[in-house]
């Protein structure tokens, strides 16, 4: 650590220099009147805004999901500013280092403007610029040879690493092709476990607070959230602007939070409780709370026996809730046949009992949530008895010594938690863990039994309309029983290709609905149920069904196996691959099995330099028309502020590829999934195209109508966004509407997943999947697979550091490295170490450390911190594009230097729902080391990223699409 | 007229975005800033430590050491505005000016061979809102913009809300630093005489 600047050496430079001064007669009191120059500037003109005579323009920043809305200043053509837009009511006029360092990515000479295919070895970064004819032509060529040389399945495509806007783009992309391969280094390992999860829980909206999931509790006015819990999160550094504005405003209002996290984050260090949690052990210390809650009485007792599913009795064999009619032969249930009855401990009558669907008032028994015991000589126990049992062990004490936690700090944060209303976000740091499933499971759990679903200040809610509205809401008038479609976002794809049950809807309903589909569509219907059987590692992890995604993993060992079937031709639609994905070296490796490798993004990165044959050349976040995300009930519009070069949107490239190969085939691609006239793949194949969507989603007739006048469009409010205790709203079956699922209840013992692993249900319908084991239903311990505790399995003591890592301000995913500004402030990989571990390493604040773990090694600035347990460390990831400089003496990839992903595990266990693996709580080594050769520190050594004359030169062009 | 910033450190989460919002506002080069966050802290041992961030910047002092020491009068103060400012063409960059402010605030630029500070943003005196660039996006809302003159000014109403809680940076030379930070016990304990940690090569 270095004392800088504010020292007591300074200012005794400061008192002696006074001194000085008042030897050449001076006075350093009061010497400003003395000395100030007079300064008049007499003119006869008007004085100036400094925005005089610049263009201004409302638009969206993009630097990462959550889009806050911005403004930029254009001068002569060229974007010379960039700020928030003050009337955005989470954002209120923030804008983070991300968004402001556009203006030099936008005009970066590491842009590439034009398509380029590769003219030297892979990895020697050699190109030449082709026209879009040519490249289209090329792309479709390698994929149709490939397809009718070695079937559909040759082709797959990617997603994700950041600046990626691509996501429905490659869900759909195979589909066009016939293939069922796509992955994303996120999806399993980002966000998707959280979302999918909160359909099948309670068919409403995830507790994510990155991914503008949770809304209700930065609303404006009449803000009823006095706690939020943040778990694995930190939203002042991965959404500064939005999110971390929220939670300003919250904390400066008085809201109190309680922060899960092993590094003492920004929102760590203003939390009134912070819980450094051992990293992937989140889910004992979320089975602690459940057990203070329980056994103090802490839950909402009227809710957790009325609106979830906890006193329901659990068949020991099927794991399923016992449906009424099969413990009472006569019952006769008087609810629709999509709204079971169940059966439970009825404590007005002491004994076992129907338990119908009702209102709370109108039930006829008074249910016991905690219950086992014998009926018809077999031992049940309710789904909260099996819960409490799971919780049981985890005392605060043992807790507090298996997660490296405080026992006091644990009782303190429930209590806070408790005692004040509000619920828990939850962050990514679980989706990248083997307990993906379980740790969303238990946060959700939590705020169940508190009963803090559908209430003003809570993070679980439903909300009436925009990118997350569910449809669950049937409209205004008339309420219908409300049910969860699956497939694709919003479950698009079950009505569109007839594939997917509908949750809440009976069975006979469900095998009607299909069966009627399939005879509408039976292509449609064949050809996607094949997809979701054949697609890779789905057995065992069926839950990547909700967005259609493959299993890595699975998907690189058929790459390099050729087992069960071969990938070969790979379009990727966004980032840096070898930065994003697990264990980057294994993917590296196989490369050479890719026998064709596109890629698309405004600049090279690593991967394209290393694996791609063709690059296409995208638009920047101020060229590239779009809808934002929400912020509270508004939407913004990301505009064309500006065009260079030979750029096109994200959609284009795969929308013309796509095109040129039906050409090639005749009309149609065999084998390929079709809607309508077209094909399957939901992407713009124009820019004409793409402003229109962005213009009607807002509104607008056209995009003319909207640039005519953009205030009259923008913000965009969604009418009746805000609704609160939906479940209680009478509906047309004279019951309460409850929720979209399977028992119209919470399903805190998360049923679906249970009969998920046995045949893919609702995915995988009609036709089924294999099954696998059983999924557990509810939050279980899990000990991370290389654990720092001798004797347990996957203890190595070589490796006594448990690693995990985080975001940093300057960065989203793998973005702007290139970006100068943000480099001199963040100039390389870094590791948190505790000064009590680095004394005994011999290591110093700001040495080069080497890094390894059980796949590689990597090197990273130490930075000493009290702020991180003795034995966990944290990093961020990196990658430098710098490596590969014109520069450079001797250029890499950039991506083994500093890049935590060569470290990470893709190997099993992985989450079983969702098949994610291990990006954090590994275990590694540390020694001092050297900076490797070719990483840029000093801040003028980033001068070959600052915007060039050229670049700034470069005329506006037309569309070329 | 003390127009000067009032910084709400219970606010500031260190995201660094008043930095480059700065740079880019004020087109300035790479190793060149007008301001700058550190970290101070966390203090005390894991797990019970506390940390806060402190923006710096031109501290707008009522008797700047900077404009005494100025051989030149390059440094000077805007009779209108009150803002201490440096006048390019004057300056020499002898840097004797650095010696005047114990804060580290000021820096040399060698492109141009003349030192930069923060102006306040000077140049948007004329706004109709004028707004230093790091105010406008600032990500926690922690940067508040006004004259302590004025009791009607955001500046001097937040500075007035936090009663107790306002800080100025240490002061033995009586240059009488005009900038208010604002931090609570509750976040962290202030210190006179920070131990800031900050990033560099060895």
């Amino acid at each position: 650590m270095s004392k800088r600047n504010l020292t007591r050496r300074s200012f005794v430079k400061v008192s002696a220099l006074a001194g000085a001064a008042a030897a050449v007669g001076a006075s350093m009191t009061g010497c400003m009147q003395e000395t100030a120059p007079v300064e008049e500037t007499p003119s006869n003109e008007q004085p100036l805004s400094s925005t005089a005579g610049l263009t201004k323009m409302r638009t969206s920043c993009h630097g990462c999901i959550q889009m806050c809305p911005a403004i930029a200043y254009l001068k002569d053509g060229v974007v010379v500013k960039l700020e928030g837009d003050p009337e955005a009511p989470v954002s209120r006029g923030s804008l983070c280092i991300k968004g402001l360092n556009q203006l030099h990515t936008m005009y970066s000479p590491r842009r590439i403007l034009h398509p380029l295919r590769r003219a030297g070895e892979r990895g020697e970064n050699k190109w030449e610029v082709i026209s879009w004819d040519e490249a289209i032509t090329e792309a479709a060529t390698h994929i149709k040879d490939a397809i009718d040389k070695y079937g559909n399945y040759a082709f797959f495509a990617s997603v994700g690493g950041g600046g990626s806007y691509s996501f429905m783009e490659a869900m759909t992309l195979p589909m066009a092709f016939g293939s069922p391969t796509v992955f994303e280094p996120g999806c399993a390992q980002c966000y998707l476990p959280r979302w999918a999860l909160s359909k099948l829980f309670y068919g409403g909206d995830d507790q994510s607070v990155a991914d503008n999931a949770v809304q209700e509790i930065f609303k404006v006015n009449d803000n009823k959230t006095e706690v939020v819990v943040i778990w694995g999160a930190q939203p002042s550094v991965s959404e500064t602007a939005e999110s971390g504005r929220g939670m300003a405003e919250l904390r400066a209002n008085g809201v109190k939070t309680v922060v899960v996290d092993p590094n003492f984050s920004p929102d760590a260090v203003k939390a009134d409780v912070w819980l450094p949690v051992r990293p992937g052990t989140d889910t004992k210390l979320l089975l602690s709370w459940f057990r203070y809650i329980f056994e103090n009485k802490l839950y909402d007792e009227e809710f957790t026996k009325y609106w979830t599913n906890l006193p329901f009795l659990i068949d020991p064999d099927t794991k399923l809730p016992v449906k009424a009619q099969e413990l009472f032969p006569d019952f006769e249930q008087t609810t629709p046949e999509n709204t079971p009855a169940y059966v439970c401990f009825d404590l007005k009558t002491n004994e076992v009992a129907p338990f119908e669907y009702s209102a709370p008032a109108d039930s006829a028994v008074d249910p016991e949530i905690f219950w086992s015991g014998e009926f018809n000589g077999k031992t049940y126990k309710t789904a909260g008895q099996i819960y409490k049992e799971e919780a049981d062990p985890w005392t605060l004490e043992r807790t507090a010594e298996e997660c490296w936690l405080q026992a006091d700090k644990i009782e303190e944060a429930i209590k806070i938690y408790v005692e004040n209303n509000g619920g828990i976000v939850n962050g990514v740091a679980s989706d990248m863990t083997e307990s993906a499933s379980q740790v969303p499971l238990g946060c959700m759990g939590l705020d169940s039994i508190m009963g803090r679903i559908n209430k003003p200040g809570v993070t679980m809610t439903q909300k009436g309309g925009g990118y997350f509205a569910t449809m669950t809401d049937s409209g205004e008038k008339v309420n219908t029983r409300p049910v969860t479609f699956n497939n694709g976002f919003g479950g698009m794809f079950s009505d569109m290709y007839g594939v997917g049950a509908v949750i809440g809807m009976s069975d006979a309903e469900n095998e009607a609905r299909i069966k009627a589909l399939g005879e509408q569509m039976p292509d449609s219907q064949r050809i996607l149920n094949k997809l979701l059987q054949d697609r890779l590692g789905m057995k065992d992890h069926k839950g990547l069904y909700a967005w259609c995604h493959s299993h890595i993993p699975t998907v690189r060992n058929a790459i390099a196996t050729g087992e069960p079937y071969k990938p070969r031709v790979w379009f990727d639609m966004s980032g840096n691959k070898l930065a994003m994905l697990g264990n980057a070296k294994s993917w590296y490796d196989v490369f050479p099995e890719v026998d064709y490798i596109i890629g698309q993004y405004p600049h090279l990165t690593s991967f394209h330099i290393e694996a791609c044959d063709l690059v296409f050349p995208l638009r920047e976040w101020l060229e590239e028309p779009m809808v934002n995300m929400t912020q509270l009930d508004t939407q913004w519009l990301q505009n064309e502020c500006v065009h260079i070069g030979e750029t096109v949107s994200h959609s284009i490239p795969a929308a013309q590829v796509v095109a040129k190969c039906r050409e090639m085939w005749g009309g149609h691609i065999p084998g390929g999934l079709e809607l309508g006239d077209g094909t399957a793949y939901l992407g713009d194949p124009t820019e004409e195209a793409v402003k229109n969507t962005a213009a009607t989603t807002l509104g607008a007739p056209d995009w003319a109508t909207l640039q005519a006048d953009v205030d009259a469009y923008v913000p965009c409010v969604t009418p009746d966004y805000w609704n609160y205790n939906q479940h209680e709203q009478l509906c047309d079956d004279g019951l309460p509407s409850g929720f979209a699922t399977e028992s119209r209840k919470v399903e805190t013992y998360c049923q679906m997943l249970i009969r998920m692993a046995r045949n893919g249900y609702p995915y995988c319908y009609p036709e089924p999947q294999e099954a696998c084991d059983d999924y557990s239903p509810i939050c279980v311990p899990i000990e991370p697979a290389e654990s720092p505790y001798e004797g347990m399995p996957g203890y190595d003591a070589e490796y006594p550091f448990v690693l995990t890592s985080g975001r940093v301000p300057y960065f989203h995913h793998g973005t702007m490295r290139h970006a100068p500004f943000s480099r001199e402030l963040f100039p390389c990989a870094e590791i948190r170490i505790n000064p009590a571990s680095a004394k005994e390493l011999g290591i110093e604040h700001m040495d080069w450390v080497k890094v390894t773990s059980r796949r590689g090694e990597v090197h990273a600035r130490a930075y000493l911190t009290e702020g991180i347990a003795p034995k966990t460390v944290w990093m961020e990831r990196f990658w430098n594009p710098e490596c590969y400089d014109a520069s450079q003496a001797n250029p890499t990839g950039g991506w083994r230097e500093c890049n935590v992903n060569v470290l990470t595990k893709n190997d099993a266990p992985f989450n079983e729902v969702y098949g994610s693996y291990t990006n954090r709580g590994f275990t590694v080594k540390i020694e001092k080391s050297t900076r490797p050769e070719n990483i840029w520190v000093e801040p003028e050594e980033f001068e070959p990223f600052m915007p060039t004359a050229e670049m700034l030169a470069e005329a506006q062009t037309k569309d070329v699409f | 007229m003390k127009n000067t910033l009032v910084i709400d450190l219970d606010r500031c989460s260190g995201c660094d975005s008043c930095v480059a919002a700065c740079k880019h506002e004020n087109q300035m080069n790479l190793g060149v800033v007008r301001n700058h966050v550190s970290a101070v802290g966390p203090s005390g041992t894991f797990p019970d430590i506390e940390m806060y961030w402190l923006p710096m910047q031109c501290q707008q002092c009522e008797n700047p050491g900077c404009i005494e020491v100025c051989p030149t009068g390059a440094s000077y103060r805007d009779e209108e505005t009150g803002i201490v400012l440096v006048n390019a063409e004057d300056c020499i960059g002898c840097e004797s000016c650095l010696t005047g402010c114990p804060y580290g605030v000021r820096h040399m630029n060698p492109a141009t061979n003349t030192i930069e500070k923060c102006t306040l943003c000077f140049q948007r005196k004329d706004d109709e809102n004028w707004e230093p660039a790091c105010v406008h996006n600032c990500c926690c809302g922690a940067r508040i913009f006004g004259d302590l003159d004025d009791p009607e000014s955001a500046a001097s109403k937040a500075v007035a809300a936090a009663g107790s809680n306002t800080h100025t940076l240490y002061d033995p030379a009586n240059l009488a630093p005009t900038t208010v930070y604002i931090l609570s016990d509750k976040i962290a304990k202030w210190q006179d005489e920070p131990v800031e940690v900050t990033r560099y090569e060895k």
